[in-house]
């Protein structure tokens, strides 16, 4: 089975508590604990990193990638960061931020870019917005081995809720154009199958919440297997361990059972399952 | 009881008034109908985002093209009194996001039309609809920890660190900052918890915007429970918000985290064994169709949906009516009014 890294910004994450929040967030604020970390999921097999990125994230993963042939899986953009920031500046405030932050290069790539959708900007067209902020997006990911491109799943639920198959396609032609795999990351994989009809094809991998509690399983956990079980080889799981609920060999043997292609680990996982090693067992 | 979809529309086209818009589009019990925003030039966003229903610039325009039976309220909050008066001069179910209002008297005013309407309402706090907290009301009503004591709790999110603008910073139009738009969540479910409030000892900050940025404050609750809310938006290292509360009975304690319940009890009670027990919500019943929010709010947003549609469709007011907002509400203002005072504030 593979075995993928879930790196994402860890003020993103739910806590137990308040201090194992602050713990969290203070040691993975250093990128040499992010880079450990990325060494522990090698460790025990895991063979690409899912990330969201923030400049922590990415300083680590260089690093890494100088040592280990382990390739990036880049969501994008960070919606929950962008999300915050359209309280205090708007939609248009935040892209503009985004815009501010990025090297000249960058900014005459992206204007270039931008010239072509201006229809789209003018009418705040949903796909058009969510695909110029990943693009800016996509510029921090210049020095990375990039392999798989995700679109941030608060952008995919929203766009899967409305049926917004633009959004999608757009994606797949520009990760095409990038010359790497487009990828989903979903919590309503049956609603994307729904949605996506034939498109679903088109994505290399979903990433979707699996695990024998049926934890984040919408619409429920029997729905979801079935569909994962008529193409097993399209489906990644996440959320694994059902919040650390289950124990990572349990977790893996259950994913291994329904024949997925993989299992993505998140850091509480991958701690745990370093500490005994059963993951690298249900690996091989 | 009809089985008949509900049909509902949105009034405010912005974040929110979209998010309750998608949900209302998935879920199988309801049908949207309509948005009404006076910005009609969203007409093209909400469409591209997959918003089929018309926009309309008025409920007058509304109501001349279809018949909701619901409207939900999704305005800046200091226009939620002026809608809601245009909303129930028909008579519509009524849903209304957080905060009710601007000030308790307008919160009132609310909850009275709505009553005078004779409407299924309620008020639009996500968090209380998480199966978790759910399961954390439950324990304390079936009396689990006995006689309720006292409580800590903590309401905190990464959000202002700097000066800030936009209409949610400006405290006559949105009611206020952290405790009337952060804390205000944590603040409903302690009153749905422990029910009306009695008296209020606060003091708040406001070190970075205008408005609070920070508040403490020592609540007492009419049924005798006592304790602390701290809050803060200017807090590092949590993107969403993070709460969480500890209840002390004269039987055990309960800590209520984002996805877990421990429960500490002296003695068995309702099925639970003295000392220790954690309740992940991975165990609680799965009961959602469709996630539209993961990471802020998840399936609260569902759920919540689903508790307004059924209480219409029952004809029966919801656990979350605007009469409990109004109780927050009460919160809300006394604490800014003891902060001001610098005194405590006894709420009628």
């Amino acid at each position: 089975m593979n075995l993928v890294l879930d790196l994402r910004p860890p003020e993103s994450r739910l806590y137990a508590s308040w201090q194992e929040r602050l713990d969290t967030v203070a040691r993975f604020s250093r990128p040499d604990e992010v880079h450990a970390l990325c060494e522990e999921a090698h460790a025990l097999g895991a063979r690409a990193v899912l990330a969201v990125l923030d400049p922590t994230i990415r300083e680590a993963l260089i690093a890494f990638q100088r040592w280990r042939d382990v390739p990036l899986w880049a969501v994008v953009p960070n919606m929950t960061a962008f999300i915050r920031d359209l309280t205090d500046l708007g939609m248009v405030g935040a892209a503009r931020a985004r815009f501010m932050r990025l090297t000249p290069a960058a900014m005459i790539r992206t204007g270039l870019r931008a010239v072509s959708d201006l229809g789209g900007i003018r009418r705040k067209d949903f796909a058009t917005g969510g695909m110029l902020v990943a693009d800016m997006e996509l510029e921090a990911l210049r020095g990375l081995r990039v392999t798989r491109l995700l679109l941030h799943p608060q952008l995919t639920e929203i766009a899967l809720a409305g049926g917004v198959v633009k959004l999608f396609r757009t994606f797949l032609a520009r990760a095409e154009r990038l010359g790497v795999e487009a990828a989903l990351v979903t919590h309503n994989p049956v609603r994307a199958a729904e949605v996506l009809g034939a498109d679903l094809r088109r994505f290399a991998a979903v990433v979707a919440p699996c695990n024998p509690r049926g934890w984040k399983m919408f619409p429920d956990r029997a729905t979801c297997e079935r569909l994962f079980r008529s193409e097993p080889s399209r489906f990644l799981a996440t959320e694994v361990t059902a919040g650390g609920t289950v124990a990572p060999a349990a977790a893996l043997a259950h994913v291994a059972a329904l024949g997925l292609a993989g299992a993505v680990l998140d850091w509480r996982a991958v701690g745990a399952a370093f500490r005994d090693g059963t993951p690298a067992a249900a690996a091989g | 009881m009809s089985t008949q979809p509900l049909r509902a529309a949105v009034v405010g086209a912005g974040r929110m008034g979209m998010i309750h818009g998608h949900l209302l589009q998935v879920y199988p019990g309801a049908e949207l109908v309509g948005f009404v925003d006076r910005d009609v030039s969203l007409r093209d966003h909400l469409a591209s985002q997959g918003l089929r229903a018309p926009l309309y610039p008025s409920l007058t325009e509304l109501f001349a093209a279809t018949a909701p039976e619901a409207l939900f309220v999704c305005t800046p909050t200091h226009t939620h009194l002026p809608v809601v008066r245009e909303c129930l001069a028909r008579r519509v179910h009524l849903f209304v996001e957080k905060p009710l209002a601007t000030s308790r008297a307008d919160a009132e005013a609310i909850l009275a039309l709505a009553g005078e309407a004779g409407v299924i309402h309620a008020a639009g706090y996500v968090y209380a609809h998480l199966p978790i907290v759910q399961a954390a009301h439950d324990l304390l009503a079936a009396g689990v920890l006995g006689e309720l004591l006292r409580f800590t709790s903590h309401a905190y999110v990464s959000e202002v660190f700097s000066a800030k603008q936009g209409w949610f910073f400006q405290k006559e139009l949105s009611g206020g900052g952290v405790v009337a738009n952060m804390a205000s969540h944590l603040l409903f479910i302690l009153g749905w918890f422990f029910g009306p409030i009695r008296r209020v000892t606060a003091s708040t900050r406001s070190h970075a915007s205008t408005v609070d940025d920070s508040a403490q404050a020592l609540l007492t609750f009419a049924g005798g429970v006592t304790g602390l809310l701290d809050s803060s938006w200017s807090m590092p290292g949590t993107q969403m918000l993070d709460y969480g509360l500890t209840v002390d009975g004269r039987r055990g304690t309960l800590v209520l985290g984002r996805e877990r319940i421990l429960l500490h009890l002296l003695e068995p009670a309702a099925g639970h064994a003295k000392g220790w027990t954690e309740i992940h919500a991975s165990e609680l019943p799965a009961d959602t169709a469709f996630d539209v929010s993961p990471h802020i709010g998840g399936e609260a947003f569902y759920r919540q949906l689903d508790t307004f549609v059924r209480a219409c469709r029952a004809g029966t007011q919801p656990f979350c009516s605007l009469a409990e907002g109004c109780n927050t509400q009460r919160m809300i203002d006394a604490i800014y009014a003891s902060a001001a005072s610098a005194s405590p504030v006894d709420v009628a």
